[in-house]
């Protein structure tokens, strides 16, 4: 199918490639929002964020709203996190992104397409704080 | 959902900080109690408004069987199993997880891990998110360095 083809090969062509950079600050509210949703009443969390707390700063891909042309749903296949130095309430957060890899599989249920990003996080001081590998699946 | 709200339930510590920290020691699991009500906090505090999570006609119209977790909320489960065991011994220097299946609100969802390797000090653990019947839904990695 020739849109289908065309998603595929748009983001192929974007691979390697960082996308346009994002900075958020990490705001004390929105670090006991998240918190407090998980379910996680550790006091650390009044000082620094938990683990999983940078996907909710900035959106892990720019490239991804491109590929909701192919398929009907996403699936998220996994995450995988690295983390350098500690993200502190107050710190000021630059998320950039790009598509590692996209590839396509046949599936039991027809075609999954597998979009892999990787996103850096460094803090104001140009610090890099951690990095996110991620596998996104359209199905 | 119970008086006692979407609140873990964490059993008694397997692993005693006194002692050394030794191959298949487990950690102490984490029982939570996801409810449609999180579901919304959570995106609301992500920020990813995918319908599937809150909108049952929509999870349905897309093969689903109802509303489902979101992936990064239960790695944000398997997260919070290690913090809580680590505590101030040491910091998580990566963590991985891979989701292989859907859970639903108001069902359990027990977070379970173990010692993989110690390498002086730094420590693998795997970890793993179970459903009701005990299928590992998501499994994962973590590694963390102590001191």
């Amino acid at each position: 199918m020739s849109t289908t083809a065309s998603v595929v090969d748009r983001l192929r062509a974007r691979i390697g490639v960082d996308g346009e950079s994002v900075s958020a600050p990490v705001e004390a509210g929105h670090v006991r929002r998240f918190v407090q949703a998980i379910g996680d009443p550790n006091p650390r969390w009044q000082r620094e964020v938990p683990p999983t707390f940078l996907v909710a700063l900035a959106p892990v891909s720019a490239h991804l709203a491109d590929a909701e042309a192919y398929g009907k749903g996403w699936l998220n296949g996994g995450n995988r996190f690295e983390y350098f130095a500690p993200v502190k309430i107050g710190d000021t957060i630059t998320a950039t992104g790009r598509v590692a890899d996209v590839y396509e599989k046949s599936g039991s249920t027809g075609n999954l397409l597998f979009i892999i990003f990787e996103t850096a996080y460094a803090n104001q001081r140009g610090e890099l704080v951690a990095r996110l590998r991620g596998t996104m699946i359209r199905r | 959902m119970t008086k006692r709200g979407p609140r873990e339930i964490t059993a008694k510590p397997q692993i005693s900080w006194g002692s050394n920290i030794a191959v298949g020691q487990e950690l102490p699991e984490l029982v939570k109690h996801p409810t449609t009500r999180q579901l919304v906090q959570y995106a609301g505090a992500q920020g990813d408004f995918y319908e599937i999570h809150y909108d049952q006609a929509y999870a349905q119209g897309v093969g689903l069987p109802g509303v489902i977790l979101h992936g990064l909320l239960k790695a944000a489960f398997l997260g919070q199993l290690v913090t809580d065991w680590l505590g101030d011994h040491g910091t998580l220097k990566a963590f991985e997880v891979s989701y292989r299946g859907v859970d639903m609100p108001a069902h359990p969802y027990r977070c379970r891990g173990r010692v993989t390797k110690v390498t002086g000090k730094d420590v693998e653990l795997e970890v793993w998110g179970e459903d009701e019947t005990g299928k590992r839904t998501t499994i994962g990695t973590a590694a963390v360095q102590l001191g």
